[in-house]
């Protein structure tokens, strides 16, 4: 539900052409699953209308994936590259610290690499973890969401880190937000129409297989065959289990969040604006009562 | 910086029968309080560094790494000014931010920072760079972010060699230069490392070799390493220049030209200061705080003299195990 300290809620619908064209936004998620399942239509739309996207995930996700430590690393490392590709962005990064342990590593690193990324990438638009969300239980999520929140503003002051200019990467402010809605009950005043988006993020959550039960159609498919069943919806290959597995059990979210607008799939946002007007409220007073001396 | 004021020590006496000496103390003249360190133990591969004719670091580069602004300068302003004089370009690049050094913690950090600045070019370094990291609270930093920001320099520059404190310097009370000393010297190898901060090479870096290091002591006390002398006698003046250019903090700066003003107000003059305050503040420096450079050149035959545990390349080990098989391989 929305509350009501974060105003009115602005409905973001699909917006003709390319009005974003020439703006970079930059996901950032802790673990292989986090974008695709709570920005996953958001990244696709972007994109669509114009945006260049860039994947960042901060863990190495050692802790998922049901083999041993090592193998789960390379597992959700592999994995993480074709997220990036089935949602569409240009190019994934990972910073690879140690999964669910977060709250234990330096900070600074973590916001000092994610400034150099945001000045050389020039990002705009940041999507990632709502810093400030409550009912958070996993470290990983706060850190990232709170260095990257850093990281924004940070990445616009020249005397952060000035040794930058000697690569020729110079300040850029980030501008705008999208903070997750991750958690029931977290704060949201934007909610994202994805339905014209919905098969681009079934096809990210699909490729989270160490993580996030994107081979779960598969896998059930699978199961049933061993007892001689099948599941209609399930269709005639693993692919399409996937992929109608995600559509008709891991989308209820989506599902719930449209209801209340007429949207057959939406995703919740918490989004900060903070580009200024062309005029500042002082020019524009300049502009209409400066008069001759 | 303070000067300690010690009770008369004991007389040294002779070693017992069949016990060799470890370490060699260090001669001091008593005028300054940051030279050479108590010990020098002396490695058996101990090399003079004399000064080579014509450009044959041409080429090459190297970071100067302090974490105050008095560092370099006082401990190796003659090998910067000698490496650059033989054709490396030289940064310099300072820690701290020097705040508790100043009439007020603001005055410091202003005056510091211009300090370092001057004293890069003073000793003919391209540019200077500071980090601004508070003063004697490095202990208090996430000594991984310095060390991240050192790889990015030292790969942007492309650093070849490092001149820094020496991260293992014995009964070193500062904190600042042991955290200083000890992530320039991980940042070395980090930086050649291609799953360190990769996000740098996809903006166009690449990685630095650093192959060499000159790790400098610092005194009052402390028990260092040396192999490696460094004739400074040519440069003498240059590191003279680069520690009057040191006005915020450290025995340097001018004190000469204070002394000189203190003695006309009593009627008196110090012949050695000269007529006038840019020659008392240099003459100042180089009649009382090089001497304990002096001494030390003194004992290798030299005029002046500075002392590091140097560290240089590593030969290829792939070379080596080929050379062998070469030289070994017989027919089947």
């Amino acid at each position: 539900m929305a509350r009501a300290d974060v105003k009115e809620i602005v409905l973001d619908r699909d917006q003709p052409g390319q009005p974003h064209k020439g703006k970079v936004f930059a996901a950032i998620h802790a673990h292989l699953d986090d974008v695709p399942f709570y920005a996953g239509g958001l990244c696709a739309k972007l994109i669509a209308e114009g945006y260049t996207g860039y994947l960042i995930r901060t863990t190495n996700d050692e802790k998922c994936g049901g083999h041993t430590t090592a193998e789960n690393i390379l597992s959700n490392e592999q994995e993480h590259f074709k997220v990036g590709e089935a949602l569409g962005f240009k190019e994934v990064f990972h910073f690879y610290y140690q999964n669910h342990e977060l709250n234990n590593i330096s900070t600074l690193d973590l916001r000092a690499r994610l400034i150099f990324l945001f000045r050389f990438l020039k990002v705009d638009t940041i999507v990632t973890f709502n810093p400030w969300g409550h009912g958070e239980e996993n470290p990983d999520h706060s850190v990232t969401g709170r260095a990257a929140e850093e990281a924004a503003w940070m990445s616009g002051m020249d005397v952060d880190y000035p040794e930058h200019k000697e690569a020729g990467i110079m300040p850029h402010p980030v501008k705008e937000r999208y903070y997750f809605y991750a958690r029931p009950g977290q704060a949201f005043n934007r909610v994202v129409d994805i339905s014209s988006h919905i098969e681009k993020k079934i096809s990210g959550i699909v490729e989270c297989r160490s993580q996030g039960g994107g081979n779960s159609g598969s896998l059930l498919r699978a199961k049933l065959a061993a007892q001689g069943k099948r599941l209609a919806i399930l269709g005639n290959d693993d692919r399409t289990a996937d992929r109608e597995y995600t559509r008709h059990f891991l989308l209820g979210d989506d599902k719930e969040a449209g209801a209340p607008y007429g949207m057959q799939y939406a995703e919740r946002f918490y989004y900060i604006d903070q580009r200024t007007p062309e005029l500042s409220q002082v020019d524009d007073y300049v502009t209409r009562h400066a008069i001759p001396l | 910086m303070r000067h300690r004021r010690h009770p008369s020590p004991p007389p040294a006496v002779a070693l017992p029968a069949r016990a060799t000496a470890a370490a060699y103390a260090n001669k001091r003249s008593g005028y300054s309080p940051f030279t050479v360190p108590d010990y020098y133990s002396y490695a058996d591969d101990l090399k003079i560094e004399r000064p080579i004719p014509g450009k044959p670091h041409q080429g090459k580069v190297f970071a100067a790494v302090q974490a105050h602004s008095d560092d370099i300068p006082l401990y190796a302003g003659g090998l910067v000014a000698k490496l650059i004089d033989e054709g490396y370009t030289g940064y310099l690049i300072r820690i701290s931010n020097d705040e508790a050094a100043g009439k007020t913690l603001g005055y410091g950090v202003v005056q510091n920072e211009i300090d370092n600045i001057e004293v890069g070019k003073a000793l003919g370094c391209k540019k200077s760079f500071s980090f601004y990291y508070r003063n004697h609270r490095m202990d208090d930093c996430a000594e991984i972010e310095i060390r991240a920001r050192l790889i990015f320099l030292f790969r942007v520059l492309q650093v070849d060699t490092l001149i820094t404190m020496d991260p293992y310097n014995h009964y070193e009370e500062n904190p600042d230069h042991l955290v200083a000393g000890r992530a320039a010297e991980a940042a070395c190898w980090l930086s050649g490392a291609g799953k360190d901060y990769p996000e740098h090479y996809r903006a166009g870096l690449k990685p630095a070799r650093v192959r060499e290091k000159y790790y400098h002591a610092r005194s009052p006390n402390g028990h260092n390493l040396v192999n490696r002398i460094v004739d400074i006698g040519p440069y003498i003046d240059t590191k003279v220049k680069g520690n009057v250019a040191n006005k915020g903090k450290g025995p340097a700066g001018e004190s000469g030209s204070r002394l000189r003003a203190e003695l006309a107000k009593q009627g008196k003059r110090l012949p050695i200061l000269g007529g006038d305050d840019d020659t008392a503040n240099h003459q100042y420096v180089k009649h009382f705080l090089m001497e304990d450079w002096r001494l030390l050149g003194q004992r290798f035959g030299l005029q002046y003299a500075e002392a590091f545990r140097y560290i240089g390349p590593e030969p290829g080990y792939t070379e080596q195990i080929r050379k062998y098989v070469d030289a070994n391989a017989v027919k089947l």
